[in-house]
Formats: structure tokens, C-alpha cells, sequence
């Protein structure tokens, strides 16, 4: 072997290193979901992977991760948004005053609301894209205005209960099984719809994976050997089939669960195999680069945050259909889950890179540790201090996994 | 070639940064399928005037032509759409994304388009990025490499890269040398000539002298935000120097 001077060979050995650190970074959270998911697997003696509770968490997972999606693009492109708790409180109630005093459809009552969603991301985009002001002043007044127009709306009665059969079928409801298939064998009881998806998602994810990897190959990147690579097909499927397992065992696939997965696999098109999801990654690596090359930095920023606005509406359906009602509180804290799901996702603080994948994984650590210790009996203020911690975990790893990175470049 | 109508002509520009006074009145001609050297000392207004060109700033006043005909240059898109590309002296890389994102940044080719948004068609702008870093003889060993990860002349090339990908009618390089061993700026400036061998018209700005002499047709000196020096290139290289630097330190000033 020749030793190592030459410019190009230091630099593939340099990425090579980049892209193990990187895995580090990816498989951190995945362990660490691992990880949560034991602990309290064994400190509810096995009440946490119920069937019942797996199903609840993903429902409960759901508002929180359309949210922490649309904040990942927000994170991206260098901002925040501290807003999207409240308005999406606030649009869940105003969803909830269409349906119930004006007699709205439970359709047109979406519609207003998704229309008013674009509306708050439009004023966000300007306050923040046209004004210049920095997005953490413009979103926290917008936090304090959404505040404050949600307890009007629900001034009067408190909680506006929903009756809407449809509208809380969002929330509550799953997806019908396929009659046809006889109840017999290892199927008895079985969701047989839920249990033939999952098994078309698995197929699938082996397919991209192998594709993905021998696309790596052409590009002569260094990839994982070729054993390690399998035992990561094979534990990333078995996940994937004991999630099926657990539930086709309930209900099945819910109504939320079905709407998180169009919101991601939809994202994750945008942002990997289009102009506009580029646009976004280059406005938040370089924006005077991003502007020279013709992007225009003051339109991806409109649009970053009217998706955030259509998101917050998106959560607040969800939520006020899982509740069946609208309450005085709906949304509080929820911006910060979903900009903690997005860096416990692996999204840097200092903009230009995350996921889609990951800040769902960041959602659902997030929302388990909250479902854990809620079966635990843990009490509210020690668990605020225990997702605190989560928080600055995540970005701690983050850091210490790029000072690394920067240390051998 | 003088007798034709010119490709670019700035008459009187002028900008202001705040107090500072980058450009006070500065006309530039460049004729069709010419090397025309930008030289001058450190905050001269070389890289300013450039950026007007490119559409990077909007001039306080000041009109430019392109092809006799004046046009109003508001955006990079402009200048893009009038075949005008800039190599940016800080090189306006995104270090988030590979090299092939990097060279097509904003102008990406897509497969199928519903209004702007569109399927990028990956294949194509990987082949094409291999084939510009080909022309400009740099080996990556991938061209899905982060920009992060790449060294100060790879970073350099890629920005030449995307700045000649679009065959455009003007090519602007901003210190396209700076960072470049000897051997990687012959292949620079052997690449600036055939791009004018191709009929491209060409502006490159730089301190090192041999470089604008071996390479330009023709040269302008800015000094302090002022034209003062429009010469043709020619005598053997040290009386150039000479007499180009008298100018660029203020040692002469004599343009009309
Ligand atoms: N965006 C800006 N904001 C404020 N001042 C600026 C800006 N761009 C340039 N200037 C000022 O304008 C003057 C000319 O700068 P310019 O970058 O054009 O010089 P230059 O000739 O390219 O110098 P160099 O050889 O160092 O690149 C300098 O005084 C600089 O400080
Ligand atoms: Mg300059």
C-alpha cells in the first residue's frame, strides 16, 4: 500500500470518516430510541410495547410529528419557530367553532383552517423573510398572539366538544381490514390489511437499501461491509415487522398513523429529489451563495414557513379529533417537542442539514419518553426536567460528533 | 472585432457601500471574443463592479449595455438569463451539499416540471459534473462528495466548474488562481483560453500579474474606485509589470 499524500485519496479517506461519524450520529438516536424502549418496556413490566399502548403512542406521536417535519425544513433553513404550538391549539379550535356553532362540514372546516395556517406562515415569511427580523422575536410574538386568540375563541365555554363523526374519526379512527382474507391460522384476530402493508414496507426497504448502497458503490464512497449492512437490513426489519405484529394485534393501522406517513413520504420526495428541496438545503448551507445562483432566498423562506403554517393546522386537526374537543390548552409546549424531536433527529442548529427520517425518529423519542413515564406515574415536573435533559443530550452528541469530525478534516 | 458593437459596455457606474465610496464613475468596454484583465489594489472596487455586472448589486447610477442594446440588471437570474455566469472571488459554495448540487445550484436540471418545482434528474447533472471536472483535468474521487470535505483548490475548481457550465456569452472569474498550486493554475488559464478559442468573452481579475499577461487581450487598472489605466497587452512581461503597477499604486495617473 502506497502511503497516503495525495490530495484526492485524503480526501475520500477523509469522507469516509465523515460518513462513519455521520452513521454514528444516525445510529445515536436510533439506539437511543432502543434504549427508552427497553427501560420502560421493563419498568411497566411490559405494559409499554401493549398493543394498546404502542397504538395510542403513534396517535399521540402523530400531531407532534407533522409538527416537528415542517420545523425540520424551519431548522434547515437557520430559523425557529416557537409559534406553531399555539396556532395549531388555535386552529384546532377554530376548526372545532366552525363545526359546532356555524355548522360547517367537517371538509370545509379543514379547508378554512389549512387556508389559515398558509395565512400565519405567510406573516411569519415576512416578518422573518421581508423584515428581517430574527425568527426567534417574530414567532415568539406570534406564540403570545396565537395564545391569546386561542382563549378568545374558547373563552366562553372553555372546551368546545366536538361531535363531528368524521372529524373524530381522524383521531380515533383505522383503517378498514380486508373482509375477504378468512380469519384462520396465525391470522386469527389479525388486522389483515395492517399485516399485508407492513410486509409490503419491509420488501421495500430492503429493495431501497440494497439500491441505495450500490449507488454508494458507484460513487466509490466507502460503505459499511457487506455483513454489517445485513444485520442492519435484518434489525431494521424485524423492527419494522414487530411494530406490524404489535398492531395488527389491535386495531390496526390508524387514520393518524396513515396521514404521518403521506406527510413524510411526501416530504421526504420535496427534499430529495427535487429543485425545491435543494433550494432548501442551499439556502440553509449559504444563502448570499444560495442568492447568487439565482435562488431566491426571501421566497424558500415564505414557503418553509407557510409548510410550517399548513403543518400547525395539520396538528391541531389531529389533535383536537383525537380529544374530540377543543380546549384552552391545546398546543402548549408542542413547538418545543417538535424542535426537540428535530435535534434529537440529528437537524443542526446551525442550519443546512437534517431529515425528514430522523426528526420522526426524534418525534417518536420524544413522545415515548412522555407515554413512559406518564405509565410510570412519573410526576409532570420531573418529567419536564427528563425531556430537558433529552434536549440538550441530543445537541451535545451533535456537537461532540462534529468537533470529531472537524478535528480529523 | 473594435468596429463591432460590444458585448458588454458600463458607462459610469458609481456605488456606494454606506460612506464608502467603491465606485465613482467607472466605464468598462469588452469586446466580442476578448481576455480583458480587471487589476488593481486591495478595495480598488474590482470585485464590486463585477457584482454589478453579474447582477449580484444594483448600481446607484450608471447604465450597461449588452450587445448595444441597455438593459436593466436587477438579479443574477438577469444576468444569467443574458449569458453572463460569475466565478465569485469567495466562491459561493454551499458546503452542506455535494459537488454536483454545488455546480447546478439554482439551475437544476429537472426531469419533469409542474410550474418551478420539478424532478432533478441526477444522472444527467452527475455525468455533466464529471465531464466539466474532466475539461479542468481535477480527479475527485466522487463528484457526490460534500464540499466540506474537499481541499481549497478542489473547493476552487468547482466553482470554475459551475461558473463555465452553462456556455455563457460573458465569463467573469474573480481571482479564479487564489488558491491554486502552479500546476492547477496553467490548467486554469490554459482552460480560459480555449473557452475563448470556443468564442466566449472573458473578464478575469487578479494580483498576479503574469497571469492577466499571459492570458488578455486587454487591460483596466482600478484605483480607489476609479478607472486609470485601459491598455492593451503587449512588450515582454517586466516592462508590462512596471507599467502596469506604477498604476496600481498611484504612481502615475494620467487617464484621460
Ligand atoms: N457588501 C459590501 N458592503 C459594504 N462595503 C462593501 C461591500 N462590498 C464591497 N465593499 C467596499 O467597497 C470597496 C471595494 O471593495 P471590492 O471588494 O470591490 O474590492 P476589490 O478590488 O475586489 O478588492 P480585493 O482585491 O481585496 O478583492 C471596499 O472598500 C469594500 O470595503
Ligand atoms: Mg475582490
Amino acid at each position: 500500500m502506497p502511503l497516503i499524500n495525495n490530495p484526492e485519496e485524503t480526501a475520500l479517506i477523509k469522507s469516509a470518516n465523515k460518513i462513519l461519524q455521520e452513521n454514528i450520529r444516525e445510529w445515536g438516536m436510533y439506539i437511543a430510541l432502543l434504549v427508552i424502549i427497553i427501560i420502560f418496556t421493563i419498568t411497566t413490566k411490559g405494559v409499554f410495547l401493549s398493543s394498546r399502548n404502542i397504538s395510542n403512542l403513534i396517535n399521540q406521536t402523530g400531531y407532534i410529528a407533522v409538527l416537528a417535519i415542517g420545523m425540520t425544513l424551519v431548522i434547515i433553513i437557520s430559523h425557529i419557530d416557537l409559534s406553531v404550538g399555539y396556532l395549531s391549539g388555535f386552529l384546532g379550535a377554530v376548526a372545532a367553532t366552525a363545526m359546532e356553532f356555524w355548522h360547517w362540514s367537517a371538509p370545509l372546516s379543514i379547508a378554512l383552517i389549512f387556508a389559515l395556517g398558509i395565512l400565519a406562515g405567510f406573516l411569519t415569511g415576512f416578518l422573518v423573510g421581508q423584515m428581517k427580523i430574527p425568527a426567534f422575536v417574530a414567532t415568539l410574538a406570534g406564540w403570545l398572539g396565537y395564545r391569546g386568540a386561542l382563549q378568545l375563541v374558547t373563552m366562553h365555554r372553555g372546551t368546545i366538544v366536538i361531535t363531528n363523526n368524521f372529524f373524530n374519526a381522524i383521531g380515533n379512527g383505522y383503517i378498514p381490514d380486508l373482509s375477504f382474507i378468512p380469519d384462520v391460522g396465525f391470522l386469527r384476530g389479525i388486522h389483515k390489511l395492517t399485516f399485508l402493508l407492513g410486509i409490503l414496507v419491509i420488501i421495500f426497504y430492503i429493495l431501497s437499501e440494497i439500491n441505495r448502497r450500490n449507488r454508494m458503490l458507484y460513487h466509490n464512497f466507502k460503505v459499511s461491509p457487506i455483513h454489517l449492512f445485513i444485520v442492519k437490513l435484518v434489525l431494521m426489519s424485524a423492527l419494522i415487522g414487530v411494530i406490524t405484529w404489535i398492531l395488527s394485534g389491535y386495531r390496526g393501522l390508524s387514520w393518524t398513523a396513515v396521514t404521518v406517513i403521506v406527510v413524510v413520504l411526501f416530504y421526504h420526495f420535496i427534499m430529495n429529489r427535487t429543485n425545491l428541496g435543494r433550494h432548501i438545503y442551499a439556502v440553509g448551507g449559504n444563502p448570499e451563495a444560495a442568492q447568487l445562483t439565482g435562488i431566491s432566498v426571501k421566497r424558500i423562506t415564505y414557503t418553509v414557513f407557510c409548510s410550517m403554517g399548513i403543518l400547525a393546522a395539520l396538528s391541531g386537526i389531529l389533535y383536537a379529533s383525537r380529544f374530540k374537543s377543543a380546549t384552552t390548552t391545546a398546543g402548549t409546549l408542542f413547538e418545543l417537542d417538535a424542535v426537540a424531536a428535530a435535534f434529537v433527529g440529528g437537524a443542526s442548529p446551525s442550519g443546512g442539514i437534517g431529515k425528514i427520517s430522523g426528526s420522526i425518529v426524534g418525534a417518536f423519542v420524544m413522545m415515548s419518553l412522555t407515554s413512559g413515564m406518564n405509565l410510570m406515574g412519573i410526576d409532570i415536573s420531573y418529567q419536564y426536567v427528563v425531556r430537558a435533559l433529552v434536549l440538550v443530550a441530543a445537541v451535545v452528541f451533535d456537537v461532540a460528533t462534529r468537533n470529531k469530525k472537524e478535528e480529523i478534516t | 472585432m473594435i468596429d463591432r458593437v460590444p458585448v458588454v459596455k458600463m458607462c459610469n457606474i458609481k456605488k456606494n457601500f454606506g460612506g464608502v465610496q467603491a465606485l465613482k464613475g467607472v466605464d468598462l468596454v469588452l469586446h466580442h471574443n476578448e481576455i480583458l484583465g480587471l487589476v488593481g489594489d486591495n478595495a480598488a472596487g474590482k470585485s464590486t463592479l463585477m457584482k454589478i455586472l453579474s447582477g449580484a448589486y444594483i448600481p446607484d447610477e450608471g447604465e450597461i449595455f449588452i450587445e448595444g442594446k441597455k438593459i436593466n440588471m436587477a438579479s443574477s437570474r438577469d444576468a444569467h438569463h443574458y449569458g453572463i455566469e460569475m466565478l465569485y472571488q469567495d466562491l459561493a459554495l454551499a458546503n452542506n451539499l455535494d459537488v454536483v448540487a454545488n455546480v447546478f445550484m439554482g439551475r437544476e436540471k429537472m426531469n419533469f416540471k409542474i410550474g418551478d418545482i420539478g424532478i432533478l434528474d441526477e444522472h444527467y447533472m452527475e455525468r455533466e459534473t464529471e465531464r466539466l471536472l474532466d475539461r479542468l483535468k481535477i480527479d475527485l474521487a466522487s463528484v457526490r462528495l460534500k464540499v466540506e470535505s474537499l481541499s481549497g483548490g478542489q473547493r476552487q475548481a468547482i466553482a470554475i466548474a459551475r461558473a463555465t457550465a452553462f456556455n455563457a456569452r460573458v465569463t467573469i472569474m474573480d481571482e479564479p488562481t487564489a488558491a491554486l498550486s502552479v500546476a492547477a493554475i496553467k490548467k486554469v488559464l490554459d482552460l480560459v483560453k480555449e473557452l475563448k478559442k470556443q468564442g466566449n468573452s472573458i473578464i478575469i481579475i487578479s494580483h498576479r500579474i503574469e497571469d492577466i499577461y499571459q492570458v488578455s487581450d486587454r487591460m483596466i487598472v482600478l484605483r480607489q474606485g476609479r478607472k486609470v489605466c485601459d491598455t492593451r497587452v503587449t512588450g515582454d512581461i517586466d516592462t508590462f509589470r512596471e507599467h502596469v503597477v506604477a498604476y496600481i499604486i498611484g504612481a502615475r495617473d494620467d487617464y484621460a
